[in-house]
């Protein structure tokens, strides 16, 4: 056999090339056509669903409910400083000209805020409630080196506590600070909009909660839930929009402030 | 063929045939189910247990029916009696399982009423140093129908 160097590349590139490509429409017809047409079994069907969920900043109080019943709900360490939803308090000072931004949030809002500096100084001040916000292109399911955190066909991100390593890169990955390391389970974790009960047609922990409705879930697919019912009227906006991840969390009455 | 080449092929065919073996018995049966990664994990996220039962389950089955009725016209309607009471989904499954009481102090109610610069304006608000003395706020205001909402 006689080849020339620059025909055997050649050769070689295309093999390469179309068993890449062969393999990857292989894999996603089988993958797609199983999750479609054989969704897990327990009488809900992902394929239904399509969850979304809202914050209406100018409606918080900063009370903390939401991430207390979100600690007892998915026994996040209570005594530690990790959270799957909190809340944030911005304020601005006023200065001559420019602006001072303070952000908190002690103890994740748990225990309420209180005022420690003068009403006086404050130009303006709001709570920003902050919870994982289900990419639609997420960072920290492309980052896992071993599938052990996915989203799944109605758009929850998830981790699977079995299979997680424990490497924290995720952790690392997540641009929104919404993952945090759980020392009980030596894994990875996160808010999964309550997914043990929104399954069962329940409202997430933290929606349920909140006194004043300023957290609102709802499917995305059905044009009269409470979220698409906001989302209609409203203008919204979403965290860091700049870095194209496509948050499922919407915003009403953000602040430019609010990263 | 070869001598080399047969040998180098075997060892290749031998390191395939390891590969997959190996693979087989460490990569559990439902990965790659739905997607890259473990199907049945799905099924785990669903079944964590549920806490937090709702409002609704009070009323029902008239356990707290009276209480309930009350609530659900007052101003604190939109505040779930597990927000204050906390979760009872094992107490509403068995009755013998009690939920810690209800925190009455000032403080509790103050986590949404004490005068506070970042709360919308138009949310009661109250400045504990002024108003209601040393008092729990339960001494004046009925917690499940307060006045002035």
């Amino acid at each position: 056999m006689n080849v020339s160097r620059r025909e055997f590349t050649r050769i070689g590139c295309r093999i390469i090339i179309g068993a890449a490509a062969g393999t990857a429409v292989v894999e996603s017809i089988v993958t797609n056509s199983a999750a479609k047409e054989n969704p897990p079994k327990g009488g809900y069907d992902w394929n239904e669903h399509f969850w979304g969920y809202l914050v209406d900043t100018r409606k918080c109080i900063g009370c903390g409910r939401c991430a207390n019943a979100c600690k007892l709900e998915n026994e996040v360490p209570f005594d530690e400083p990790v959270y799957r939803t909190w809340v944030e308090r911005y304020r601005i000072i006023k200065k001559e000209r420019e602006e001072e931004v303070i952000i908190d949030s002690p103890n994740g809002s748990i225990d309420g805020f209180v005022d420690d500096i003068p009403d006086e100084e404050i130009k303006k001040a709001f709570y920003v409630p902050k919870i994982c916000n289900h990419c639609e292109n997420p960072p920290c399911v492309q980052v896992c080196p071993v599938g052990a955190t996915y989203t799944t066909e109605d758009g929850v991100v998830l981790v699977d506590y079995d299979y997680c390593i424990g490497c924290r890169y995720c952790i690392q990955g997540c641009p929104y600070g919404a993952r945090y390391f759980n020392t009980e389970k030596g894994t990875a974790d996160k808010c999964t909009w309550c997914y043990h009960r929104i399954t069962k047609g329940l409202l997430p922990a933290c929606v349920q909660a909140c006194p004043v409705g300023a957290r609102v879930f709802g499917d995305l697919n059905d044009p009269e839930s409470a979220v698409n019912k906001v989302l209609d009227i409203e203008r919204i906006n979403v965290l860091k929009p700049d870095l194209g991840t496509k948050p499922k969390v919407y915003y009403v009455g953000l602040d430019r402030e609010v990263r | 063929m070869q001598p080399h080449l047969k040998r180098a092929l075997m060892l290749l065919a031998i390191a395939i045939i390891g590969f997959i073996a190996v693979r087989s018995l460490i990569v559990p049966d439902s990965f790659g189910q739905y997607g890259w990664y473990r199907g049945d994990s799905v099924i785990e996220n669903r079944n964590f247990p549920v806490e937090h039962a709702g409002s609704n389950s009070c009323g029902e089955e008239n356990c707290h029916k009276t209480i309930y009725t009350i609530w659900s016209g007052s101003g604190h309607k939109a505040v779930n009696c597990e927000t204050c009471h906390g979760p009872s989904e094992k107490h509403v499954n068995n009755i013998r399982i009690m939920p810690p009481p209800a925190d009455d102090s000032k403080e509790y109610c103050g986590l949404c009423h004490f005068k506070r610069a970042a709360r919308p304006e138009k949310f009661p608000q109250i400045d504990p140093e002024t108003h209601g003395q040393n008092l729990k706020c339960a001494y004046c205001h009925n917690p499940h129908k307060p006045w002035f909402i």
